[in-house]
């Protein structure tokens, strides 16, 4: 679904991606962590033709993304983190608005308005910053759109309105879709993303699916020093030190991705050392 | 186009609102300030252009100030409409709706203000009119055409090509600027033609030989040049002038003007609105 080969992309003298090449699969949602100014927002605006590769390629959907062809754009949404609706009733943002995307589903728009309580008769401008922000989540979602681009969507959310934007996006995965949802706020994905894709320093740190990392390692917390001595990664808590260690037993724990990105970005090769076996 | 109009509506028809108080507030001082005949033709003629032009020129240089913000720039370039069909959208507002809008309300404004201006001149003349005089009320004017009497009956179809010119400069402006479009595009086309007249007066002219453009840009008389001057039984230097027996006319074939001339007419504008999109379609955000 999107192949990036070779990427190499600079803000005048400033590289940011000095040969990154990532694939992502469509029926997934990416967690797409990694530091502030890491690259993540850029590497969602070169995936979304709004800024061009000065080195490699990237081909989603079989389409070049910065030719901004209308076929291209009707299969692609992405939520910036500081975005802009335009101040007109939330029915013409419907009325003139989602004919550009073939696939809208205005029933499905209303459902997810309605989850997302917003005020259905009101003007954007008169919506708050986080009400804004799930409206065009809810139309981004109503789009269907293939990919899915959402950077920091839960910036400006509260938490009920967090709690449901987790619910909402776990109903509108399918097959065909691809989501890829760039935060540093990694608790909120938590039971969301399937796949974790970490970017330090322009290059991708880690990529694995969650599966793989439950089975292959062992989120635990733990009191006896000589275990702590031994894990990958940990750090002391209230309750003990929470602790990854390799998963020899073969028995899933529950993952704990805020230890797991802290874990890739200060140890990460004794990490990534256990997903090479 | 729906999708423009909703976003914009507000925005534009303020705008249109205030152009119309604008030209009332200026139509009311001309007849404040210089009696009841304050609006004759060449007032309406000048208020409509010197309008057009200004109103024109700003509204050009705000048409893409959206991709001077990050925000703004990203939604619009992610909706699924060709880089042509937006071009498109924006110069049918830019150039044809609002050249149509401008232009009602410019007659708008100006029918009622010469009913009014009339109508205050008709009581004067009323009290003041000598035996035998005949009232005369200012007309309104054809901003497109002047009489037959006028000595350049084509100017105003030029004024308004020169137009279309200049918005579309200011148009690329809009899409080459992020921030002070309107400023950065007056210095940018100042410098340009700085520039042109600099190439012309220091290095084209040196390289003709001596003479000048003969009637229109496609015939060069070039001026008879004579060996040294004998000034006090001393010759030196050269000497030049014109001799119509010695002077030589080169003439490059009528066609070539015509072509010009429609270049320079009806091609300038559509070139820069080409260059607009070549620059759309490179945007980055």
């Amino acid at each position: 679904m999107i192949n990036i080969q070779n990427l190499h992309f600079a803000y005048r003298k400033k590289p940011v991606f000095t040969g990154l090449s990532l694939r992502l699969q469509p029926g997934h949602i990416y967690g797409l962590l990694g530091k502030n100014g890491t690259g993540k927002s850029t590497l969602l605006r070169n995936i979304a033709g709004l800024l061009f590769p000065d080195k490699g390629s990237i081909d989603v959907l079989g389409f070049t993304p910065g030719k901004r062809q209308p076929a291209f754009l009707q299969e692609i949404f992405i939520v910036p983190e500081e975005f802009y609706l335009p101040d007109v009733p939330l029915q013409h943002l419907v009325q003139y608005h989602a004919p550009f995307y073939p696939k809208f589903n205005k029933a499905q728009f209303e459902k997810y308005i309605a989850e997302f309580d917003i005020p259905v008769a009101s003007s954007l401008q008169n919506m708050s910053y986080g009400q804004k922000k799930k409206v065009l989540i809810s139309f981004g979602l109503a789009s269907n759109a293939s990919m899915l681009l959402m950077d920091e969507p839960t910036n400006g959310l509260d938490i009920m309105s967090k709690s449901q934007f987790r619910k909402v996006m776990a109903g509108v995965m399918d097959e065909n879709k691809c989501i890829v949802i760039s935060t540093h706020q990694v608790k909120d994905l938590e039971n969301l993303i399937d796949r974790i894709t970490v970017i330090d320093e322009g290059k991708i740190l880690f990529d694995q699916t969650v599966d793989t990392i439950s089975r292959k390692l062992s989120f635990q917390i733990a009191f006896d020093s000589e275990e702590i001595k031994q894990a990958l990664y940990g750090e002391s808590s209230l309750r003990g030190s929470a602790i990854i260690t390799a998963n020899t037993t073969g028995e899933e724990s529950k993952l704990d991705l805020e230890l797991l990105y802290k874990a890739i970005v200060l140890n990460g090769p004794a990490i990534t050392a256990v997903f090479k076996d | 186009m729906g999708k423009h109009w909703s976003e914009n509506r507000k925005k534009y028809t303020l705008a249109l609102i205030a152009i119309a108080g604008l030209l009332l507030l200026w139509y009311t001082v001309m007849l404040i300030s210089d009696g009841y005949w304050g609006i004759g033709p060449s007032v309406q003629l000048s208020t409509y252009y010197s309008g057009l032009f200004i109103a024109g020129c700003l509204y050009g240089s705000m048409l893409f100030a959206d991709l001077g913000s990050k925000t703004r720039g990203l939604n619009y370039l992610v909706v699924p409409a060709s880089h042509l069909e937006k071009l498109f959208c924006s110069l049918f507002y830019a150039v044809v709706v609002f050249f149509v809008c401008y232009t009602s309300i410019f007659y708008i404004v100006d029918a009622i203000m010469l009913k009014a201006g009339n109508a205050l001149a008709y009581n004067h003349w009323l009290k003041h009119h000598a035996a035998g005089d005949v009232f005369e009320p200012r007309k309104i004017a054809n901003v497109f055409y002047q009489s037959e009497q006028s000595r350049k009956p084509d100017m105003l179809v030029y004024l308004l090509l020169l137009y279309f010119v200049i918005q579309a400069v200011f148009i690329v402006g809009s899409v080459y600027f992020a921030r002070f479009s309107f400023i950065k595009t007056t210095i940018a086309a100042l410098l340009t033609g700085l520039f042109i007249a600099f190439l012309i007066g220091k290095v084209i002219f040196p390289i003709l030989p001596h003479g000048s453009f003969y009637q229109g840009i496609t015939s060069y008389k070039v001026y008879t040049v004579k060996e040294g001057v004998t000034i006090n039984g001393v010759t030196e230097g050269i000497s030049i002038y014109s001799d119509p027996a010695t002077d030589k006319l080169v003439t490059l074939p009528t066609w070539i003007g015509d072509v010009l001339l429609f270049l320079l007419k009806f091609a300038f504008a559509p070139l820069l609105w080409l260059a607009t999109y070549f620059r759309l379609k490179e945007k980055e955000i």
